[in-house]
């Protein structure tokens, strides 16, 4: 088969074998149906049986109509459950985003915010804001952020041997930040008083049930700002991920880029860890999902990420809060056991 | 024009390459020869800017590189490296389209024109890939990933094209298919290419102008015949050679003679 040069049945013929923006647009409108359909379905189930029909008819009028719910019914639909969804949505678009770009730009499919050890760095910047500066509710979500850039840069430089940063060593350099950063939670915990640490423990192992009305519309603000600040960078990051040295050739600031992926993924890991704790694995299995499902090109996978990973972490939440209801599980235990597998599988093959 | 002039390039105290001059015109083939650590591939990494001078100056159209942005380097100079490992499956179609990524906007998603779309068929028809646009990276042989990173670099439409040993894992017509297809680029657009390679009977083949270097000096520079002499080899190899005419092209062909043992290498 020969291409005419002019002939445009070739390049339209060519469509099949790249991401379009008409299959990015397409996929991404899919998912947001369906996370909306989540947000709402999702929102009825719970430990408190609610009317199915005035739930929906009250959510459908947003809230303005309470459709024959008595008070406090209500009050748990619009007071608790919703804001608890959101923020679900939220934290799990931040940390599958994060996932995503760390994944490109590290050059690594393993590459993930809680096992390298940015979670724990955001953790640690929390606790500090929550023993030191107890009073201010903003303390948490700045100090956070430190806490993960800090972290970031510090795995970064750790990886980063003469021969380039492999994947094992950056795993490896991941294990280390992350048994350091225990080291100090466990040191910081001790510092707090005996009732509070068992909701300390529970909140460190991801916990979506503090949800702060203050910080909630900051945390998503910062996902989805952070998710266009890294979709805009995808074609940068595409060619990241083939080498640095290919990228910088074609024409990529390598280094801005670096530091833009840097800064935006400690924001978007800082903000949720600040307010849900460390949920794992979300940022490795989403973009994984992802990839595998509609390709590599990071123009689609990190917005598909997003998605995916709001409507992952709403699933897992809400099996968090039912499953052994009226207890509840943290939620970091339901990704855990789906993600810690596909990390062994991920990494056998690699 | 893209040149170097006396450059010199070092690192902490070691001196990578020392006052070498280099032209790379329109439509011809420059060849980098000479022994492992003489330079060259730093002296091809400074010429698109990745490695910075100490000294001299790289000068693109008679500008120092240093004025221009990345993306402005990446329309005009272009770099075929040695394979990398890919670890994320990528389509050989959205690889070679990465090499047009330099000609994207600055900023927004970045989605590729009608216009990219038509070059990447164009270098798929040139290097013969078409058919394998839809395969992974992963899945295609040595030769056809060397010629889809030869195709992703001929995709920046550059007039210098930069090959750091293009042909290091290439069987023998792959090599030859490889540097042919280097060859028809430079004279069907006026592309200048530079071209290290550790194989001097290709460099001869292949090359309008030789640069032969040892200890990050050049040795000297001139046509093929000029440089791959018997003398200026047996001294910059340490090793005895024999140069006789390619009985078809007539290209100097090198022979090496005494294979020296382990420690007679300088």
């Amino acid at each position: 088969m020969t291409v005419a040069l002019s002939d445009p049945a070739g390049v339209i013929a060519m469509r099949r074998d790249r991401v379009t923006l008409r299959k990015t647009v397409v996929s991404c409108a899919l998912l947001a149906v369906t996370l909306l359909l989540a947000v709402i379905l999702l929102s009825l189930v719970g430990s408190e049986q609610l009317p199915v029909r005035s739930s929906l008819c009250a959510l459908l009028s947003l809230g303005t109509s309470p459709c024959g719910l008595s008070q406090d019914q209500f009050d748990i639909l619009f007071q608790i459950r919703l804001p608890r969804i959101v923020l679900a949505a939220a934290v799990g678009g931040s940390l599958a985003t994060a996932g995503a770009s760390y994944q490109s730009l590290l050059r690594n499919p393993l590459a993930e915010p809680y096992l390298l050890g940015i979670s724990n760095g955001a953790a640690v910047g929390t606790m500090v804001a929550l023993v030191f500066f107890g009073a201010s509710e903003w303390s948490r979500p700045v100090l956070a952020f430190a806490g993960s850039l800090l972290a970031t840069l510090a795995v970064y430089r750790l990886a980063r041997g003469r021969a380039g940063a492999t994947p094992e060593r950056l795993i490896l350099a991941g294990v280390i930040v992350t048994t350091f950063l225990s080291s100090v939670i466990v040191f910081v915990t001790t510092l707090m008083d005996a009732t509070r640490i068992r909701s300390f423990t529970f909140w460190l192992l991801g916990d979506l049930s503090g949800t702060s009305k203050t910080l909630l519309p900051v945390t998503i603000a910062i996902a989805v700002i952070g998710a266009v600040a890294l979709t805009l960078n995808a074609r940068s990051l595409n060619l990241l991920m083939l080498g640095e040295r290919d990228a910088f050739d074609l024409g990529v600031e390598v280094g801005r880029v670096r530091i833009v992926v840097f800064v935006v993924a400690s924001l978007l890991v800082g903000s949720s860890v600040a307010a849900s704790g460390s949920v794992g694995y979300v940022g490795l299995v989403v973009p994984h999902l992802a990839r595998l499902s509609l390709g590599s090109d990071n123009r689609i996978s990190i917005p598909a990420a997003a998605l995916g990973g709001a409507l992952f972490v709403i699933v897992a939440d809400t099996v968090a809060r039912t499953v052994i209801a009226p207890r509840e599980l943290p939620v970091g235990a339901i990704t855990a056991l789906i993600g810690a597998p596909l990390f062994i599988y991920l990494l056998k093959r690699a | 024009m893209l040149e170097a002039r006396d450059l010199t390039i070092s690192y902490n105290d070691r001196v990578a390459v020392s006052n070498v001059t280099l032209t790379l015109s329109a439509g011809e083939i420059t060849t980098l020869v000479g022994p492992n650590g003489a330079g060259k591939s730093t002296l091809l990494r400074s010429l698109n800017g990745q490695v910075s001078r100490t000294s001299g100056a790289v000068l693109l159209d008679g500008q120092p590189i240093e004025k221009y942005s990345r993306r402005a380097i990446g329309r005009r100079v272009a770099v075929v490296a040695q394979e990398a490992e890919l670890r994320f499956p990528v389509t050989v179609l959205e690889f070679v389209l990465g090499g047009r990524f330099a000609w994207g906007p600055n900023s927004g998603w970045g989605w590729e024109t009608e216009r990219d779309l038509v070059v990447a068929a164009e270098v798929l028809a040139e290097t013969e890939l078409t058919e394998l646009s839809g395969r992974l990276m992963n899945e295609l042989s040595g030769g056809e990933r060397q010629r889809a990173v030869l195709a992703r670099a001929l995709a920046t439409e550059a007039s210098f094209l930069l090959l750091d040993e293009p042909t290091a894992n290439l069987d023998l017509a792959h090599q030859a298919m490889l540097l042919n297809l280097v060859r028809n680029r430079c004279d069907a657009r006026q592309t200048a290419a530079l071209v290290v390679t550790h194989d001097l009977n290709l460099a001869a083949q292949f090359a309008d102008n030789v640069l032969l270097m040892k200890d990050g000096k050049a040795v000297r520079s001139g046509r093929p015949h000029e440089v791959l002499t018997p003398e200026l080899l047996s001294r910059v190899f340490d090793i005895e050679v024999l140069v006789d005419a390619h009985p078809i092209t007539g290209a100097p062909r090198v022979t090496p003679l005494a294979v020296p043992r382990t420690g007679e290498i300088k």
